[in-house]
């Protein structure tokens, strides 16, 4: 069990290398001036063009820029993200835990309201609570994040009131953040821990709707599998064998289908938590939520080549630590998985 | 479904006190905040809360563009025939940090510019006129220690004394912008910045201030210091130990919300005084006319926009055949005054204003915003007409370009919906006058645009200059001037406008400035070198109870353009 997490991990940094060769490569496909396009603010700036590309080496060649940027990397610098007007490591430093907190809030709703209903759905097949559940699969497939977002924030906040709009607190609770002692990152943890009640009930409400939005979207496909999944098992040999022993239906269901119906679910949650991690792309930016996903589109959008690497990066290591859990988790499940 | 109630009665009670305070300022903006170090802010975002935490030695007097007050300075004198600057400071100014305002901290806040003076930076404008180059010490070997030192310093009776190596009439605007903010040398030398010494100058030549360590722990003499910056939020507080009078807001609130939905939502509930909208159409629709909407129109524009036309242009893939044979044209095109002027003749002006500006828009005389000294409205216009321009397009080329007719292709930058439809228009009254006439329009990236347009390899484009400083000649020179920052992008050059301009750079005599750019203003309508754009008319809008924002006091030149003022001068209600 052991070998197989270290040769995991020993993954990371290969596959950080070839990313950050891909990424590096890529952008070199585009010209010196399009690489110092981030730097450039106005037309007066653009009058400066010529020195900020002579500044920074963007005329140098592929290997002497790659070189450049592996030796800073090597010694913890990942450079400065213009996007967020901060070093990258910092950025990830005080985004990251904000990311973490809203993957946490949303994808253990996401993951126990699938399976139960997914699983209701099968069990009740082609009955209305069943028809029901597919009506919601289809709009959860097809309706965009930013239209369910944008419609949320609509009905929650500007009409009815109930909560709050975009951001992570209230602007009065904003300016008590200075005094709140930071030990997770986690801002309604710190909060709760500094005994700050009504801060952490204020993060926590600001949180509701970008994970709402979440729920609504990302439960859909998870709803759609976890019903195949167990309509598949119910029909197999051995529940059938289980109920012909008499066992209680519930305990058929439970122990005997739903535990194999898991199987896969288990690998889908491990792809909903990679992609959570990775930044919520257009909910964070809908909710002005600062996490991961809202500084990557702008540094996306501005070609902030600093930041687009150290976000590969930083998913290169989510992916290979989740999938790894998610491994793990297989073998507990399913005894015939075990790794040892 | 009791459950429910309850949840949302909770919810309710807790959210009710979202709205934005009596004392506090909430300014929901689309954009983010990239420095608070003066000495590389040139961006109205930085600059907003730049000017706010620092002062200038002089400002802008109420919504006047062409009258200087004094700010941390208290009077100047101008001596050796305009080339000496001589400011009395005030007394009893206080940084954030507690120090003392010094002479010495003016003197090390302008040469820590002339120093860096980095790409990123405004600086160049600074010093052209205190070292007679934009350039840096890495990109001019010329430039000394001596030099820098030289041009500012301080004098035995505290005073600060600039001395230039020519006239420069724009030079006190420059002052005023607020990249040229007086910073605490002690405090900034203390968190490892520059420390004002000649040993070490070097090191800082050039030197990119976005991130440093002061633009993370500002401290200046404005009426509002920093309490904290992150990601998305950035929070100021009244200071307590400032000179001046005590703001009525005490705190302000800045978040960068990129969504214009929730930004707008949270305008109308009253959860943020002001908001950046999303274009005159927008927010007339959405915001305009709404409960505790307050809307502020006809504000002056400050932008100057035009169509370049290329009288060289050094891009075969845009000329087609090359030749005045109908199939493409001769790079020197836009060399002929009438092919210029039967364009300038061919653009319907009012219906771009109707049609993109919604009927709020006007058309200028000169490329230069009428509120700057030296406009002068009795220049000819263009108008929309068509015997003209067919008229002009017959005499151009002897005829022949007439008989042949041609193919132009003309880039706008992607995105930019203004620019394609001018474009639009202008291509469907070119081409209804002749059928041989032939404009293709594309989309251009903005990168790709400026680099071409640069080179001069963009035969007709639509670009745009916004001020950096409160001068004519920031406009004038740029567009006009054979030397000027266009020029590339036109290849035009007139001798007599070149002198002109030369002059109005070298008195101070405000009369005689504006006789020549009058001049300059006439002999551009009859060379026709640029299509003007019509401006648009600027408008603000905010919540009703915030008080002190208005058309009589807004001033294009401060950088919070979200009310025209500083936010001292502020008050809710």
């Amino acid at each position: 069990m052991l070998n197989f997490i270290v040769k995991r991990l020993i993954q990371i940094p290969v596959v950080m290398l070839v990313l950050s060769l891909m990424i590096v490569g890529l952008t070199q496909l585009l010209t010196p001036e399009q690489r110092a396009a981030p730097y450039i603010r106005s037309e007066q700036q653009a009058a400066r063009l010529e020195q900020i590309i002579e500044q920074r080496g963007l005329r140098d060649p592929f290997p002497v820029q790659y070189g450049r940027w592996l030796t800073s990397t090597l010694q913890g610098d990942l450079g400065y993200s213009k996007a967020s007007n901060q070093d990258v490591i910092v950025t990830i430093k005080e985004r990251l835990p904000r990311t973490v907190e809203l993957t946490i809030l949303t994808a253990i709703p996401i993951l126990l309201i699938s399976v139960w209903l997914g699983t209701l759905s099968a069990l009740h097949k082609d009955k209305f609570i069943d028809q029901l559940l597919r009506v919601f699969v289809v709009l959860g497939y097809s309706l965009p994040s930013f239209v369910v977002g944008i419609l949320l924030l609509a009905v929650f906040y500007a009409y009815l009131g109930w909560l709050p709009g975009s951001g992570q607190l209230n602007v009065i609770n904003t300016f008590a953040l200075g005094d709140i002692k930071t030990y997770t990152g986690l801002l309604t943890v710190d909060a709760a821990l500094n005994g700050r009640w009504d801060i952490a009930w204020d993060a926590l409400q600001h949180m509701i709707l970008p994970a709402l939005t979440l729920v609504i979207v990302l439960s859909a496909n998870i709803i759609k599998v976890m019903r195949n999944n167990m309509l598949e098992a119910l029909t197999s040999d051995y529940v059938r064998t289980a109920r012909a022993k008499g066992l209680a239906p519930s305990v058929v269901n439970r122990k005997h289908a739903r535990r194999n119906a898991l199987l896969s679910i288990v690998t889908l949650a491990g792809f909903l938590i990679i992609g959570l991690l990775g930044g919520s792309l257009i909910t964070e930016t809908i909710f002005a939520f600062p996490g991961i996903g809202q500084w990557v589109v702008q540094a996306a959008v501005g070609v902030d080549l600093a930041a687009v690497l150290g976000f590969a990066m930083l998913t290169a290591v989510i992916v290979v630590v989740v999938s790894t859990i998610v491994d793990i988790l297989y073998g507990v499940i399913d005894p015939r998985v075990r790794f040892d | 479904m009791k459950k429910v109630a309850a949840l949302a009665t909770l919810l309710t009670l807790t959210s009710a006190l979202a709205a934005a305070p009596k004392d506090t300022l909430v300014y929901q903006s689309s954009s983010d905040i990239p420095t608070l170090d003066p000495g590389v802010t040139y961006d109205t975002a930085s600059g907003g809360v730049v000017e706010n935490l620092y002062e200038t030695l002089v400002t802008y007097s109420g919504a006047s563009l062409s009258k200087l007050e004094p700010l941390l300075a208290t009077k100047w004198t101008i001596s050796n025939g305009g080339k000496t600057y001589t400011f009395d400071l005030r007394k009893g100014v206080k940084f954030h940090s507690g120090n003392a305002m010094t002479c010495a901290d003016a003197e090390y806040s302008f040469e820590r510019n002339l120093v860096t003076n980095s790409a990123e930076s405004g600086n160049w404008f600074l010093a052209e006129s205190l070292l007679g180059t934009g350039a840096n010490a890495d990109d001019d070997k010329t430039i000394t220690w001596a030099r820098i030192d030289k041009a500012v310093e301080c004098n035995n009776a505290g005073q600060l004394v600039f001395t230039l190596p020519a006239v420069d009439p724009a030079f006190l605007a420059k002052l005023a912008f607020s990249g040229q903010s007086v910073v605490d040398s002690k405090h900034a030398a203390g968190l490892g910045e520059w420390n004002g010494k000649e040993a070490t100058w070097k090191d800082w030549v050039g030197k990119d201030l976005t991130n440093s360590k002061l633009s993370q722990n500002p401290s200046g003499t404005g009426a509002y210091k920093l309490v904290r910056k992150d990601s998305n939020t950035l929070l100021a507080t009244a200071f307590d130990g400032y000179w001046g009078k005590k703001p009525a807001i005490k705190n302000v609130v800045i978040q960068k919300v990129s969504e214009l939905a929730a930004r707008q939502q949270a305008f109308l509930r009253g959860d943020a005084d002001l908001i950046d909208g999303g274009g005159r159409a927008v927010d007339e629709a959405q915001v305009k006319g709404k409960a505790g909407v307050d809307w502020i129109d006809n504000l002056s524009n400050t932008v100057a926009q035009a169509f370049f036309m290329n009288q060289n242009i050094k891009n075969p893939a845009l000329l087609g055949s090359g030749k005045l044979d109908g199939r493409g044209i001769p790079a020197t095109f836009f060399k002929d005054a009438n092919v210029r002027r039967a364009f300038s003749y061919a653009f319907d002006y009012d219906k771009y204003i109707q049609d993109v500006q919604k009927g709020k828009g006007k058309q200028r005389t000169m490329l230069l915003p009428e509120i700057f000294g030296g406009y002068d409205a009795k220049v000819s216009k263009y108008t929309y007409d068509k015997a003209k321009a067919e008229a002009f397009f017959k005499r151009a080329y002897g005829g022949q370009l007439w008989k042949n007719g041609f193919t132009l292709t003309a880039n706008y930058r992607q995105g930019s919906e203004p620019s394609q439809k001018a474009m639009e228009i202008l291509k469907a009254n070119v081409e209804a006058l002749n059928p041989k006439f032939r404009i293709n329009i594309q989309a251009k990236q903005w990168s790709e645009m400026l680099k071409d347009s640069k080179d001069g390899k963009e035969a007709m484009t639509i670009m745009g200059w916004a001020p950096d400083y409160a001068d004519p000649d920031n406009f004038m020179y740029t567009f006009y001037s054979s030397n000027g920052y266009y020029n590339p992008r036109l290849n035009w050059k007139d001798t007599q406008i070149d002198k002109w301009l030369e002059q109005a750079r070298s008195t101070v005599n405000n009369t005689e400035r504006n006789r020549l750019y009058s001049l300059v203003g006439k002999k551009a309508f009859e060379q026709a070198p640029y299509i003007l754009m019509p401006a648009g008319i600027g408008y603000i809008f905010m919540r009703d109870n915030l008080v002190g924002v208005s058309a009589s006091n807004y001033n294009p030149m401060i950088s919070f353009s979200a009310t025209g003022t500083f936010w001292k001068e502020l008050s809710k209600k």
